[in-house]
């Protein structure tokens, strides 16, 4: 499946700035599944300072500096990406659950090393008793890595409810879990909490979604969002992306960006500038499908 | 004076149980005595004073009366002989260079946790493991520019390491000013004894700092960052930049254009090449770390990172002295150095490890239990000194988070002769040397002798009730 995947944000300062430093987390990442045929990002207005690297966990990120008086900015990104489902796993066939967190208690063949870093606490996410009580429900004794993973995804997705003004990107974990409430970013975090709590390893992920407008009636550019979902380590077979907002298994409709340990390791855009006053965002996301 | 001083129990700097005043105090022990109580009160209010004019205060957070406290300070020196000086100063060298070689390696290579001398796990879940810096070279490849290690003695007066401060150590401005004092209180002293001066530290410093400006720069600008005057350590930031000669800021007075960074002065932008920062990494930049920072300075870490201006110490160093990372620090120096470490640690037990959780849950009464990540004596458990509610709290925390706790046996600190209570009584003592790496490693002879001055406690930080004495590394060994 390709997409050409159209990324807009646009701030609006109450005030004027006089310098700005930003990191843009924006460029789709290239992997097994996916393949990143062409990627732009266009900074309004035009930064004195415009430098790309690759972040600890191979993600591209660019920061940029402003250092002219503006009273807007406006990042825009173009990707063109190809995303190729891969083979699903029959989730009865995975490993019990318990002997994959036993994996890493003592970690050292070198297949494990590298997921290993995902089972711990990141600054965002807090493992908990709670936490593992409530996984547990999914995780009974003997459960295959990939079932239980399924049933939690599920068990997200029902008892919780979407709700973009519950939460902000500051609302911390606890708070969604008393809500009851949140958005794709919280009930991601929520999987990963659970995850680790059982001492599995799980993974931030941002991206997009493809959405299919209702019968009938015409795809509206520029209705995405951006999203966001986990995935768990599978041993033998890799990451296993699951997406708790819409209770799926990504496969071929949805576009990796970023991955980390949580939001803060992948936040698309994030800033601090000089000045400005109170500011209005607005992000506009399309997700053109291209086939 | 000194003649009704009593030995307590344990380790005594200055009397021997068998043949009374050590050697290397006899001579101090001698012109003391000259000394009429009349004329030692007199000297001692002079230095109160001096001190409370000069303004050698300290903050204490959480405490209500008011911001600035006059770190107490006792007049009676701690005394010690070059040969042991000599031991020690070998031994600081030796750690520092295996922490330094440590960091290098996590932030590079891990080879230490590839051969599986650490295990991964505690580098992972360390908090102040920066993965922002991996693969990053830092100036020179040094980490830890300043370093201050915490030595406590035994009850056989063996040196040993208790901690090491590797992130933003502060103390040594007490060194300087306590030796003022004193040199002011006991003028002709210093020469008849032969005592080695401390005074160059801030040029040493600033040596230090000089050495990892950016290249091709001839005359680097050097500036202290504070957090600002609610810092506990606020004194010590004004006094070390006063030394030096250099300016000291706070973050808004820096700021970062076309990656570089720039100080705000009444003569326009001023480039600045050297930050002796004494924020914490979490505080620096808000577009990398913290972001609800106001402390620090925006786009400083992509100035960093293009190499246009140097930071001491290097992000990251919080790692090294984590207290769970303290417990494998002799086998990094048995790995990058194949020696045996010169100045051993205090015996540990990690909670994290199940044997060992098992023994720190069944002793805790007997135990000193620490947070992994804390300092200045703060989230602390004294077992032998601490309520049962004390020590019920300190066993949930440590089941919830065993990561984040070790456990030591109880060392009974030495004791050297302090004027409490207008009499000469045995009061618990540690060291605080400050540890320079730059072209070479320089290490201020003494450091800084904290005291208990409470009788019996052994918590020696000025945030608990701790004083402090002058420490006179001799040239000789009498």
């Amino acid at each position: 499946m390709n997409y050409h995947i159209t990324h807009r944000t646009l701030y609006e300062y109450a005030a004027p700035v006089s310098v700005s430093h930003h990191v843009a987390r924006l460029e789709p990442r290239a992997s097994a599944t996916q393949a990143r045929e062409n990627f732009s990002l266009q900074i309004f207005p035009e930064p004195t300072l415009r430098k790309a690297r690759v972040d600890y966990f191979g993600n591209s990120l660019c920061f940029f500096a402003i250092q002219e008086i503006h009273n807007r900015l406006e990042i825009i990104s173009h990707s063109r990406v190809s995303v190729n489902a891969r083979k699903p796993v029959p989730p009865e066939s995975t490993a019990p659950w318990e002997s994959v967190a036993e994996m890493f208690l003592d970690p050292v063949s070198p297949e494990v090393i590298e997921p290993y870093q995902f089972v711990f606490d990141s600054p965002q996410i807090r493992a908990s008793q709670e936490l593992a009580d409530y996984a547990r429900e999914s995780f009974g004794k003997g459960t295959p890595l990939l079932v239980g993973t399924r049933d939690l995804t599920g068990r997200i997705f029902r008892d919780f409810k979407f709700d973009p003004r519950a939460t902000t990107v500051a609302t911390p974990l606890e708070e969604v879990w008393l809500k009851r409430r949140g958005v794709c970013q919280d009930f991601a975090h929520l999987g990963i909490a659970c995850l680790r709590s059982l001492g599995l390893p799980a993974r931030y992920v941002s991206g997009y979604l493809r959405t299919h407008p209702p019968a009938g009636k015409p795809r509206l550019v520029g209705a995405d969002a951006s999203h966001a979902w986990f995935r768990i380590f599978c041993p033998g077979t890799g990451w296993m992306d699951f997406d708790p907002t819409n209770n799926v298994q990504p496969t071929e409709e949805h576009i990796i960006v970023a991955y980390g340990r949580d939001f803060g390791d992948v936040s698309p855009v994030a800033g601090i500038l000089t000045g400005g006053g109170k500011h209005d965002v607005k992000v506009s996301v399309d997700v053109e499908p291209l086939d | 004076m000194l003649k009704d001083y009593k030995l307590n129990s344990g380790f005594d700097e200055m009397l021997d149980e068998q043949t009374g005043v050590r050697s290397h105090y006899s001579k101090f022990h001698q012109l003391f005595e000259g000394l009429t109580p009349a004329e030692f009160q007199a000297k001692r209010q002079a230095v109160d004073t001096a001190f409370l004019r000069q303004g050698v205060t300290f903050n204490v957070y959480g405490d209500a009366a008011g911001a600035e406290k006059v770190f107490p300070f006792d007049l009676l020196p701690r005394i010690i002989p070059a040969k042991e000086w000599e031991h020690i100063e070998r031994g600081l060298a030796q750690r520092i260079t295996a922490l330094n070689l440590f960091l290098h390696d996590i932030y590079h290579e891990q080879k230490i946790l590839k051969d599986g001398v650490i295990p991964e796990f505690y580098v992972l879940s360390a908090r102040h493991f920066r993965r922002e810096f991996v693969n990053f070279n830092v100036p020179k490849d040094i980490y830890i520019h300043v370093c201050g290690t915490d030595l406590i003695r035994d009850a056989q007066g063996n040196y040993l390491v208790l901690e090491d401060n590797g992130r933003c150590p502060s103390g040594v401005s007490y060194v300087l000013e306590n030796r003022r004092a004193l040199k002011r209180a006991f003028p002709s002293m210093f020469e008849n004894i032969g005592v080695r001066p401390v005074d160059n530290y801030p040029q040493e410093l600033l040596k230090s700092l000089k050495y990892i400006a950016p290249a091709g720069v001839a005359d680097p600008t050097v500036v202290v960052l504070t957090p600002g005057a609610y810092n506990s350590a606020y004194f010590e930031h004004t006094y070390l930049a006063r030394q030096m000669g250099i300016e000291i800021v706070e973050g808004r007075d820096l700021f970062v254009r076309d990656s570089r960074v720039f100080m705000r002065t009444t003569k326009g932008p001023q480039p600045v090449h050297v930050i002796y920062r004494r924020i914490d990494d979490d505080f620096i930049d808000p577009t990398v770390f913290r972001r609800d920072s106001m402390l620090g300075v925006p786009g400083l870490i992509n100035a960093y990172r293009a190499g246009s201006v140097s930071l001491a110490n290097s992000i990251g160093t919080g790692l090294a002295d984590d207290k769970v990372m303290y417990y494998f620090v002799p086998r990094m120096i048995k790995y990058y150095l194949d020696q045996d470490p010169i100045l051993p640690n205090v015996p540990t037990y990690l909670a994290s490890e199940e044997k060992d959780l098992k023994y720190i849950l069944e002793n805790l009464p007997k135990l000193v239990v620490k947070a992994a990540n804390e300092s200045g004596g703060y989230g602390m458990l004294m077992g032998p000194k601490a309520s049962t509610e004390e020590i019920e709290k300190f066993r949930s925390l440590i089941i919830a988070d065993p990561r984040n706790y070790i456990a030591q046996p109880m060392i009974f600190l030495s004791q050297h002769p302090t004027y409490c209570d207008d009499n000469f009584d045995g009061r618990h003592v540690d060291l605080r040397p400050f540890v320079l790496s730059g072209e070479r490693i320089s290490i201020i002879p003494g450091g800084l002798t904290r005291v208990a001055l409470r009788k019996g406690s052994l918590v020696v930080n000025s945030s608990q009730g701790g004083g402090s004495k002058d420490t006179w590394v001799l040239y000789g060994d009498e």
